[in-house]
């Protein structure tokens, strides 16, 4: 391609945009507009309501399943990691296209929604489990926390590595209001256990053993045993990374010649 | 024309589906056919299984009680129970609670091993809590390898005469009476609420404006990525400041609430427990396997055994157990069937020899053989990879005692 074309099609493009921009004060077009918006936000919220259940059911599922699973050291870890690797290209997509700082709030609240649909239907009337021992764990705040951060500071490197970090920090604080609860101790045959743990116990899961539960499996034991707040200094630079890195692929995806076809 | 041939087809169709609902058989769903014939025999000899009692209502007690004995030919491609495994009970979910679980009288709370070779006396304490017919299964989870299920037995639940609520009360260490069932649901309920009410009031925010996604996508494309943070307006940097703080605000609200009302709490519990396992009682019978060999045809299990009786009282063998399939002697009498016992053959064992006197040592040809080995798929053992057998011999002496020891070896099919 040589210089006069690449000028030219920009010319016609630019042509395209002013078009583009004068349709927004046609009332007739405004109206397709908001059609087509309602249909996007249809199209998003079943990919995204399907797309989040599935990630997450199959990254970190056991670890939101069953309160005895929470532990302080992995679940911490787990979760935010298969949310941010979800969030990060659609929150680099509706921001750059739409500048639309609603991606992590979406997401969790979605996961959030269809959570509780899963856990009454399949778990609570269909196996009998107890709501108090399936409930699930809440993301919203942090889904907040990552958009108002991108929001406030308008940069997409700047939420990467605050709100990331918050995305990953906070997660026990914010489950802690309704899941200290479960971590009260209880007394069984002259052994130590939390209510979650009897519950996990009383409660039987044939192929669920208690083996499967990865329960503070680290060598991350210094500062004193102080391990829920250094889980939250290790996540919080996890999120950073991870969120980074997804953001990242994001970028590469949207750079692809599919989304960059003119509307009208 | 064309109607009636599709009422033809409609009742065809009904006619088959009628036929596979009415000639299905059981379903088990523990996989005690699933699994291959050999790995069956030769992992764990579950014996006297006993679940009492066989009905019950929702809220009463029922004890699965029984030994087992970890084999000494557990299959080398296979994870071993040496390392790590945990009793558990195989029932449809929570419909029933588990009180109290025990192994050689150690609570099996928790994961422990088993070395091979040695014997277990397991018991496990139930209570109903979901009306219906169960399958109940002893099972043991065996890291990496999966689940090794005993024989299952029939047990029905009915409703409770009361109507009250099922409830399950236990007592923390904090003096506390609690019900599991619901415990602490107003905290999730409550928080959760709260979270979705902030969740989707921000993004009410966004949504509820004229100008959303193509609008925007058009001015972004016009403003270029440079010029693209203008469509953000100062409301919108405004509201974006106030979630953010009223998002801290909660987490940090709801964390000081949680411990303020829960001041004294521990982490998850786990680790490992150590079980002193029982030595086989093998009497003074001395048992080496020569060969063995399976017949396709007949559905039954040769072997021939030297015997040594160093004992001073006369043996008689009464049962050959193996893959939970119990082949009785039907010329002993002692052996026990217990109520609502399944895999018994009873006359599935004959013996060549009827007792071994004291101190005498005598080649004996024992068959096992029944309709079972077809049923439960054991015919499969010419299919696997490692075609060995194992399984427990048990015999009485005179005065009526009960002993028992592994035999295993080599198995050769017979094809005609």
């Amino acid at each position: 391609m040589n210089e006069t074309q690449a000028s030219e099609i920009t010319a016609s493009e630019n042509k395209g945009r002013l078009l583009d921009m004068k349709s927004l004060d046609n009332p007739r077009a405004m109206k397709l507009y908001r059609r087509f918006d309602g249909i996007i936000i249809l199209v998003l919220f079943m990919f995204l309501v399907l797309g989040i259940q599935i990630h997450f059911t199959l990254t970190a599922g056991d670890w939101d399943y069953w309160i005895d699973w929470r532990d302080r050291r992995w679940w911490p870890l787990v979760a935010p990691f298969s949310l941010l690797i979800f969030i990060g290209p659609f929150a680099y997509g509706l921001w750059a296209r739409v500048r639309l700082p609603i991606a992590g709030t979406v997401i969790t609240l979605l996961l959030c929604v269809v959570s509780w649909v899963s856990r009454y239907l399949n778990f609570y009337e269909f196996t009998h489990f107890p709501m108090s021992f399936v409930f699930p764990s809440t993301y919203i705040g942090l889904g907040i926390l990552l958009d108002c951060t991108l929001l406030i500071t308008r940069s997409l490197l700047v939420s990467a590595i605050t709100g990331g970090a918050l995305f990953g920090a906070l997660v026990w604080p914010l489950n802690w209001s309704f899941m200290a609860a479960s971590k009260v101790p209880v007394e069984l045959n002259g052994m130590l256990l939390s209510v979650a743990d009897l519950m996990g116990y009383q409660y039987i899961r044939t192929t669920t053993p208690e083996y499967l539960r990865i329960i503070e499996e680290s060598t991350l034991r210094t500062f004193g045993g102080s391990v829920t707040p250094l889980t939250a200094v290790f996540s919080g630079l996890c999120g950073i990374v991870v969120y980074g890195l997804f953001l990242w692929i994001g970028a590469r995806v949207n750079q692809l010649e599919i989304f960059s076809k003119r509307i009208v | 024309m064309k109607t009636l041939k599709m009422k033809r087809m409609g009742v065809s169709g009904v006619l088959a589906g009628l036929m596979l609902v009415l000639l299905a058989g059981e379903v088990l769903a523990h996989g005690e056919r699933a699994q291959l014939a050999s790995m069956r025999m030769r992992t764990v000899h579950w014996f006297d299984t006993k679940v009492e009692p066989l009905n019950v209502k929702v809220g009463d007690i029922v004890t699965v009680t029984g030994k087992l004995m970890t084999s000494e030919w557990w299959p080398k491609q296979m994870a071993s129970i040496e390392d790590t495994v945990y009793l558990n009970i195989g029932v449809p979910g929570p419909t029933f609670l588990r009180l109290h679980s025990e192994v050689n009288g150690v609570p099996m709370v928790r994961s422990t091993a088993f070395p091979l070779g040695k014997v277990y006396e397991y018991k496990t304490v139930l209570r109903a809590r979901v009306a219906g017919r169960y399958h109940v299964h002893p099972i043991l989870n065996v890291k990496d390898s999966g689940s090794l299920v005993d024989k299952g037995t029939w047990l029905e639940v009915a409703e409770s005469d009361s109507t009250a609520p099922f409830t399950n009360e236990v007592t923390t260490m904090l003096g506390d009476t609690i019900d599991l069932e619901n415990y602490a649901l107003g905290d999730v309920y409550g928080w959760h609420l709260v979270w979705l009410a902030i969740g989707i009031a921000y993004i009410l925010y966004w949504l509820l404006r004229k100008e959303l996604f193509i609008p925007r996508f058009i001015r972004v494309r016009a403003f270029g990525q440079d010029r693209a943070n203008e469509i953000i307006t100062k409301k919108d940097f405004v509201a974006g400041g106030v979630f953010f703080t009223l998002t801290l605000a909660t987490i940090l609200g709801g964390y000081l609430w949680a411990e303020h009302k829960y001041p004294i709490t521990i982490p998850l519990q786990t680790g490992k427990v150590d079980v002193v396992p029982i030595e086989v009682p093998t009497g003074d019978l001395e048992v080496v396997v020569d060969s063995a060999s399976y017949a396709l045809a007949g559905r039954s299990l040769t072997m021939r055994v030297n015997v040594t009786n160093h004992g001073d009282s006369p043996i008689r063998i009464s049962e050959f157990l193996t893959a939970n399939i119990r082949f009785l002697n039907p010329n002993v009498t002692e052996s026990e069937i217990y109520p609502g016992e399944e895999m018994v053959a009873k006359d599935g064992l004959s013996v060549s020899v009827d007792a071994v006197a004291p101190g005498q040592s005598v080649a004996v040809e024992l068959v096992a053989s029944d309709a079972l080995w077809e049923q439960y798929r054991m015919t499969g053992i010419i299919n696997d990879p490692d075609s060995r057998f194992a399984g427990l011999l048990f015999y009485y002496d005179d005065n009526g005692e009960r002993f028992f020891q592994e035999v295993g070896g080599a198995i050769l099919p017979a094809f005609f």
